[in-house]
């Protein structure tokens, strides 16, 4: 067990060139070709985090587009829910009031057509009681109410005033102006004579007479001046009166 | 042991057999290298994707123990693990003999380890910085700095040599005194052991280094725990 000192010196030359060897044709070429595919494995997971993180943007751009778009939505349903209520409202606003209108067109129709009934009701009613007060009078009537009723158209003829009595006159001083003279029956002679001379006096003057029968007279006189017209029977005051009472309808 | 065989003569250097193998095993590594390595790409293949497995391996042993230094320390360390294990294997080829098993040969890898340890020591830490490790904790330990220094080395390069020498001389004798067979297992303990030893003295030789370029910061961090 000795060192041969050349074969020493030798082989710390020789593992020098080896390590020298070992380095440029090995560990240089393998390293690098680790380093360069670690360098594009680092380049490709950066790039894929750049990516995942612009997909993250994106993603995160949506979710906001999203709920920007939700939120507006929402916004366009309430206001669109809104404009339907109050839409809906001023409809039922319309309608309650053409209904209120219909209703109160329908009110004044009916009360109108009750009133019109009840208007025909009361004139039928009044028709009938003229009727039947006529009829009841027809057969009260008789020659000494003419007289009675003469009497008491005398006695205002004597009453007249003076402007009635110059208006009577006027009436009278007409060209052709008659004394016409209606009766239901004929006169008695002396209720006749008191009758013209009556009239003689208001009218200051002597008309030609003429003496009618006119059964629907009823009772009593009508004696026509020219215009002038006395009403002095039981059927004109009857049309008289009914005629107030239906204008009183 | 008998002196080693000159095979012939280069001038006035006498040139054994255990040079000649050892540039036998220089020529072939600096081949089977340019060869490997002649069209690696980005897509390794099988045979590429070993010797990335092999160089990524030792990589990562180195840096395990020095993080920041591995680039720097990979050729050398690597190639006494790859130069170690071919040798060591180079004895299972008949007719051939392992060069550590010549004490020249270990101890020359053992003094470039010694070398290499100062050499990486005052790189990284400065001369006066590494000449300072020596006398601490305490001046007194100078001494004991300085025997280790050569007794380790010393016990690298026998611990190779002898290693490899017994396990050639044990396979021979079986082999003079069993026959042709016998000796395999042997031989099989022997692919192991080169295997060990190989790792064994890189280790070794990772350990001093790194001792040496951590030497300042290790007492570094022991003055920071004791003033803590």
């Amino acid at each position: 067990m000795e060192v041969d000192w050349t074969t020493f010196a030798l082989e710390i030359i020789n593992f020098l060139i080896l390590v020298w060897i070992l380095k440029r044709f090995f560990y240089h070429p393998v390293l690098d070709v680790i380093a360069r595919r670690r360098a594009g494995i680092e380049k490709e997971m950066a790039d894929a985090k750049a990516v995942e993180e612009k997909a993250r943007v994106l993603e995160q751009q949506y979710e906001n587009r999203l709920a920007d778009w939700e939120k507006e939505r929402d916004g366009a349903r309430a206001r669109l829910a809104e404009e339907i209520a109050r839409e809906r409202e001023h409809l039922m606003a319309g309608v309650n009031a053409a209904i209120e209108a219909e209703r109160e067109r329908n009110r004044v129709l009916d009360e109108r057509h009750r009133l019109e009934l009840r208007r025909t009701a009361e004139e039928q009613a009044l028709a009938q009681g003229a009727a039947f007060t006529a009829r009841l009078m027809s057969r009260l009537a008789d020659e000494g109410l003419d007289g009675r009723i003469v009497e008491s158209v005398v006695a205002d003829l004597q009453r007249l005033t003076l402007e009635q009595k110059r208006t009577l006159a006027v009436a009278a001083a007409e060209a052709g102006a008659t004394v016409r003279v209606a009766t239901a029956r004929a006169l008695r002679d002396d209720a006749r004579k008191a009758l013209c001379g009556a009239l003689t006096e208001a009218l200051q003057r002597t008309l030609p007479e003429e003496f009618v029968i006119d059964e629907n007279l009823i009772g009593g006189v009508r004696v026509t001046i020219g215009p002038w017209v006395l009403h002095a029977n039981l059927g004109d005051d009857l049309q008289f009166f009914a005629g107030g009472a239906r204008r009183a309808l | 042991m008998e002196r080693a065989a000159i095979v012939f003569h280069l001038g006035p250097l006498a040139i054994t057999a255990t040079v000649l193998t050892t540039w036998g095993i220089m020529l072939l590594l600096g081949f089977a290298a340019w060869l490997s390595t002649r069209r690696l790409s980005l897509d390794p293949g099988p045979l590429q994707t070993l010797l990335e497995g092999i160089v990524s391996a030792m990589d990562d042993a180195i840096r395990a123990m020095l993080p920041q230094r591995s680039q720097m320390l990979l050729p050398f360390i690597g190639t006494l693990w790859v130069y170690v294990l071919v040798a060591n294997l180079t004895g299972l080829i008949p007719g051939l003999s392992s060069p550590t098993a010549s004490l020249s040969v270990t101890a020359g890898l053992a003094l470039l380890v010694f070398l290499s340890v100062h050499w990486y020591g005052i790189r990284s830490e400065g001369f006066i910085g590494y000449i300072k490790h020596y006398l601490r904790p305490s001046p007194i330990l100078l001494p004991f700095h300085l025997i280790s220094e050569v007794s380790r080395t010393v016990a690298l390069a026998v611990r190779l040599f002898g290693n490899v020498m017994s396990l050639e001389m044990a396979a021979l004798l079986v082999l003079l005194v069993a026959g042709l067979l016998v000796p395999v297992p042997l031989l099989m303990l022997h692919v192991i052991e080169a295997v060990v030893q190989a790792y064994i003295f890189g280790v070794l030789a990772l350990v001093y280094i790194s001792g040496a370029m951590q030497s300042q910061q290790t007492v570094s961090d022991s003055d920071q725990e004791g003033s803590s």
